[in-house]
Parts: structure tokens; sequence; C-alpha cells
């Protein structure tokens, strides 16, 4: 009795520990979605590594930009230009964050929790503080999360001066992420 | 028909050619598809361990050797051991090549195509696969871990 006792606390606190932990994750989707009268361009990224930290509210995400896939192979070369993003000298964008109100999220109890993430982007070699609402759900011990922001691509330096890109692609596309760890 | 009015009709006749075929050319720049990475020639040939410490010794000379300004990077082949197969968001498998003494291994991404060749494939078995380099391995100081050199458009070489 007793030792099972002792059992079902070690189980309890190892599983504790396990929940307390900077988890890692390389299950995660990135999608750009840009509109204009033009066209509407979309691309898809399932390479991103992403980490979480439920004790202190880390939240990390490193972004190769080479994996972002377009529908057409012209688009992903603009994108991928050292006029645009230039991923040759800055292959990965970067996210650094922290959950400012780490106290209302609970990830030691199952539900959605709407935290709010404040920190650093690095897209293109510039970082730009951002502050942006994440939707953290935790069901069985497992926490999945989901954002969707605007960023401007001025901000980051990405702007083509002319041409077809320069009317075909939003001045401001939506960054959608999901990941589960 | 004098000559002159020849001479006229004949460049009218070229300049719609011209036209045509630049529009032609144009149209398929526009619609051209994206990279067939697995009928594309094999850049270079490695042990996960190899290009992994390449990338960690000198990631700026790496990505200089391997990564494209236009995106269409080195098409490699990597031999190694197989520690983890799992699937993206995508249902593409990913099958991580990685010695268990190294820092940091190979993350290959296959496709809805070639996701049926990794069927037999088991953890601890020794594969070849090609794919084109997105992205080289790492030390993250915000991940706290070391990043794979990712490969994506994967399938297995057969030998």
């Amino acid at each position: 009795m007793k030792k099972s006792f002792l059992t079902i606390v070690a189980l309890v606190t190892i599983s504790l520990t396990a929940l307390a932990q900077k988890q890692a994750t390389t299950k995660t989707h990135f999608k750009f979605f840009s509109t204009t009268p033009a066209e509407n361009i979309e691309a898809n990224n399932y390479a991103a590594v992403g980490a979480i930290d439920p004790s202190n509210g880390d939240v990390v995400f490193s972004v190769p930009m080479q994996s972002f896939e377009f529908e057409k192979a012209l688009m992903q070369e603009h994108f991928n230009s050292k006029k645009f993003l230039d991923t040759k000298t800055n292959p990965k964008a970067k996210l650094t964050g922290k959950i400012a109100n780490l106290d209302k999220v609970n990830f030691k109890k199952d539900g959605s929790y709407t935290a709010e993430v404040v920190g650093d982007l690095t897209i293109n070699g510039v970082t730009n503080p951002v502050k942006e609402k994440a939707t953290i759900i935790v069901k069985g011990g497992k926490i999945s999360l989901a954002s969707k922001f605007n960023i401007t691509l001025a901000d980051y330096k990405v702007a083509f001066k002319s041409g077809k890109p320069s009317t075909n692609i939003a001045k401001t596309v939506e960054v959608t992420v999901e990941a589960n760890y | 028909m004098t000559i002159k009015k020849k001479n006229f009709k004949t460049l009218l006749i070229l300049l719609g050619v011209g036209i045509l075929i630049a529009v032609a050319v144009a149209l398929y720049m526009f619609n051209k598809p994206a990279r067939d990475v697995q009928s594309t020639k094999t850049d270079f040939s490695y042990k996960a361990s190899e290009i992994v410490n390449e990338y960690l010794t000198d990631a700026k000379k790496a990505n200089d050797k391997y990564l494209d300004e236009e995106g269409n990077s080195k098409v490699l082949e990597i031999t190694g051991t197989v520690a983890q197969i799992s699937e993206d968001f995508n249902h593409q498998k990913v099958i991580l090549l990685k010695a268990a003494t190294d820092k940091a291994g190979v993350n290959a991404t296959f496709t809805k195509e070639t996701n049926s060749h990794t069927q037999n494939i088991k953890v601890g078995d020794e594969i070849t696969v090609k794919g084109v380099i997105r992205s080289g391995a790492t030390y993250d100081k915000d991940l706290e871990m070391y990043e794979n050199v990712t490969i994506d458009k994967s399938d297995i070489v057969s030998k």
C-alpha cells in the first residue's frame, strides 16, 4: 500500500515537473497571407521550431525562411530574393516573447486561455517589438498555441519599390501561427 | 505592292510574332511550376554528421555555400541513422537523421508523393535521403537547444 502510494506521488511529481519545463516542438505551421485587388498570395511553412516554458511564460519560435512554399515558383523566388526577405543573408526569422498575463494561463488545467505575448520579432534582420494575442489550449497535459496577427512589411525593410510585386503584395500581411507542443 | 509597303508588312508580322513570344514567355515565367527537386542533379553527398559539423563550425560560410538567393538552394543526399519519425501539420513525414553522439542532425521533410516511401523505415535504420536544404544547424540561445539542418521535398535514395 505504502509502496503504491509512493509510486503515485513519484508519478505525479514527474508529470508536474514535465509540465513545468520548457517544451520544444517542430510540429508547427506558419502562414503568410497577402490580399490586394490584384491577387491573393499565400505561403505555408511547416518547418519552424518552437518552445514554450510554462514556468516563466517564455515563447520562442525560429522560422527557416526558405521553407515558405508558394503556389507559384516565381513568387517564391521573389520572396527569397535580396529585394524582399534576403533569405540567404537572413535564413531565419525569430520570435522571442513572454506571456505577460501568465497568471491567467493555467498550464496544469485543461482549458482555452488567451495569452498576451510581448516580445521581439526579427524578420529580414530587423527587430521590432511585438504584442500579440495567442490562444493557448491545454488538453490532457498537452499544450497547443494558435495566433493570428498582422505585420507591416515596411517595418522590416521589406518593400518592392516598383513593378508587379509592388502592386500585387499587400503592405500589411496576415500571419497565422499554430504549434502543438 | 511597292517595296516600302512590303517591308512595312514584314515589320508588322515580325512585331506581332515578337509580342506573341514575349507574352508566352511572360506567362510561362509567371506560371512556372515549383522546382522538381528529385529530378534535379544532386550537388553534394554527405553523412549527416559531416554537414552538421560544417554548420556548427562556420554557419555563415556554410550558408554561402548551400543557400541560394532565390531559394533554389543546393540539393543534398544525406546518409545517416534514423533517430525519429514524425509527421508535420501538412501530413508530411519527417525523418530525423542523427548520430547518437552528435549535437544536431538533419531533419528531412517528405511530400505527399514520397510519404509512402517511408513506410518500412524504422528508428535505427541507416538510410540515404535526397532533398533541398532550407536551413542549417545552429545552437539557438533562445530555444536553448541545437537546431537541425532542415531539408525539404525529400525522398529515399535506394542504393
